[in-house]
């Protein structure tokens, strides 16, 4: 992968009720990336940015909802979700990361 | 909790609290759960942030909140235990405030001094003794009849005393200059009004003499251009009059609005008022030097808390005393009232002693007794009882001015007193003034 692809990839963590969970309990840390990333490349990038070892990634298409407004059908931003997790024993910091 | 107290100066302590680490802890996770089920963070929904999460985003915050809230706690516990009185604010420094370990501060804090009272009967002071002679109101109706008195105006030469009505222009060389005329206007000779020489350039004028004067403007004068100048005045006397002081009769008693207009009434009247100002007088003269003897024979160090309590209050009356609204009192110097307030709140500290020491209790019957007396002056006495016994506000401080006064008798058991003797004049003299009259003689 070249170099800069590896800052374009991750777009930011996802935190939320499930993401704090899957944290504490799996070992699994939940990013928003783009659209065409694919779980090697994800895998690389976070290996490379947060220094762990990442044992899998699982991704998934959130797809935008279609929203009604005045001037017609408006539609949210699709977003990719992915799942990483890492080796046992290593975590990421989002608030140091950030 | 762990204390240790250090006398560093009579009237300071400095303690030293340690609170160990499982209290902090316990105290800053408590407060964590209480935010955790307020607070609203994107991505959760409210009352369902985990806990470890809202360590993380405000754990820092909420620390220093805790840590602040229990050194206060144990500051005030430290003062429980150790059973001291604070005279002021505490200056509280961490030590340590690291997580983990014990947390460890230092309080300095002012405490009222311990007050040995030294022996009343050192205290000197002069009781006078006066009392309101007929003569004394004879000179206050004349004031009287001074105040009333009427301008007549006269076919004579003026003097000294009288009231002159003139026109005048002056001049400086041959031009007349800005703000030397004036028409009609009424000038009692000898009140030392205008510039000198002015005056008495027109003592002996009669009704309608022109006169021209020359006088020598003073080098202060507040016209520039006028400062050390010679000048031309072209005076017009145009009425020339002389005060006539009423006749002291049932006429003159009815302008006063007596219910019996009579000159005994009046007099009657008058010298009501006079003894109840001398009374006062004596009595608040007696005080004032009581209490200096009493502040001058007992040395105290006072709270640095106190004195600036005390520079509070004196300020604030500064600036009613200047009147505007919207004067910033802070703006006057504290250094202005140092010592008045320092002689202030050391007084406060003896009284309070004397009264602590001799366990006075306010006199319910002496609080009325005062409460009359003060009714007096008014129209409706029982009225202004009335609002006094009602208003709590304002009855407390009467009590503490009763309180006062029985302490002022206790000083007076035991103090030297010597008794003088004086008129009715000299005894109602502001202090200093009394005292100037006394080197004189």
């Amino acid at each position: 992968m070249i170099g800069e692809r590896i800052y374009k990839v991750l777009l930011g963590p996802h935190i939320s009720e499930k993401a704090t969970i899957v944290a504490e309990g799996n070992g699994q840390y939940v990013f928003r990336v783009t659209g065409d990333a694919t779980k090697p490349e994800i895998k690389q990038a976070i290996e490379a940015l947060f220094e762990v070892k990442v044992e899998s990634v699982r991704t998934l298409n959130h797809k935008g909802k279609t929203k009604r407004t005045v001037r017609g059908l408006g539609k949210r931003k699709d977003v990719k979700k992915a799942y990483v997790r890492l080796a046992e024993g290593q975590d990421i910091d989002f608030m140091v990361a950030e | 909790m762990q204390v240790s107290v250090e006398t560093t100066s009579p009237i300071e302590r400095v303690l030293t609290i340690s609170v160990p680490a499982a209290r902090v802890d316990e105290k800053v996770n408590s407060e964590v759960a209480k935010t955790a089920k307020t607070i609203r963070i994107d991505g959760f929904r409210k009352g369902k942030v985990p806990v470890s999460v809202v360590k993380k985003r405000y754990g820092q915050g909420i620390r220093i909140d805790a840590v602040e809230q229990i050194m206060r706690d144990a500051y005030v516990e430290a003062l429980q235990k150790e059973s001291i009185q604070p005279a002021g604010a505490p200056s509280i420094e961490p030590k340590s405030l690291a997580e983990g370990a014990d947390l460890e501060f230092v309080i300095k804090v002012e405490v009222y001094p311990e007050i040995t009272l030294a022996d009343n009967s050192a205290i000197k002071v002069e009781r006078i003794i006066s009392e309101v002679t007929d003569a004394d109101v004879d000179t206050m109706l004349e004031t009287l009849r001074k105040q009333n008195s009427e301008w007549t105006s006269v076919e004579r030469e003026s003097a000294d005393g009288d009231q002159v009505t003139i026109d005048f222009v002056g001049y400086l060389g041959d031009e007349a200059f800005e703000g030397g005329a004036a028409q009609g206007h009424k000038l009692v000779l000898g009140s030392n009004t205008m510039i000198p020489g002015f005056e008495s350039g027109i003592l002996g004028a009669k009704a309608g003499e022109e006169r021209t004067i020359s006088v020598t403007f003073p080098e202060d004068y507040q016209a520039e251009n006028l400062k050390g100048k010679e000048a031309s005045f072209k005076i017009t006397v145009s009425e020339v009059a002389e005060q006539v002081l009423p006749e002291l009769n049932d006429a003159f008693v009815e302008k006063f609005g007596l219910e019996e207009a009579t000159l005994d009434a009046l007099r009657a009247e008058v010298r009501k008022n006079m003894d109840r100002e001398l009374n006062q007088a004596v009595k608040s003269k007696l005080k004032n030097s009581l209490f200096e003897g009493l502040s001058s024979i007992n040395e105290v160090e006072v709270p640095s808390a106190l004195i600036d309590q005390e520079v509070d209050g004196l300020r604030k009356q500064a600036g009613q005393q200047f009147g505007g609204q919207g004067f910033d009192v802070s703006q006057l110097p504290a250094e202005l009232f140092q010592d008045e307030a320092k002689k202030r709140a050391k007084l406060g500290l003896l009284i309070s002693e004397i009264i602590k020491s001799n366990e006075m209790k306010v006199d319910d019957e002496r609080v009325y007794a005062f409460l009359e007396e003060m009714a007096q002056a008014y129209q409706e006495p029982q009225q202004v009882i009335d609002f006094y016994l009602k208003n709590k506000e304002q009855l407390s401080q009467v009590q503490s001015a009763v309180l006062e006064e029985q302490v002022v008798d206790k000083l007076l058991e035991s103090a030297q007193v010597t008794e003088v003797t004086l008129g009715y004049e000299d005894a109602i003299k502001p202090k200093a003034q009394a005292e100037e009259v006394g080197e004189e003689a």
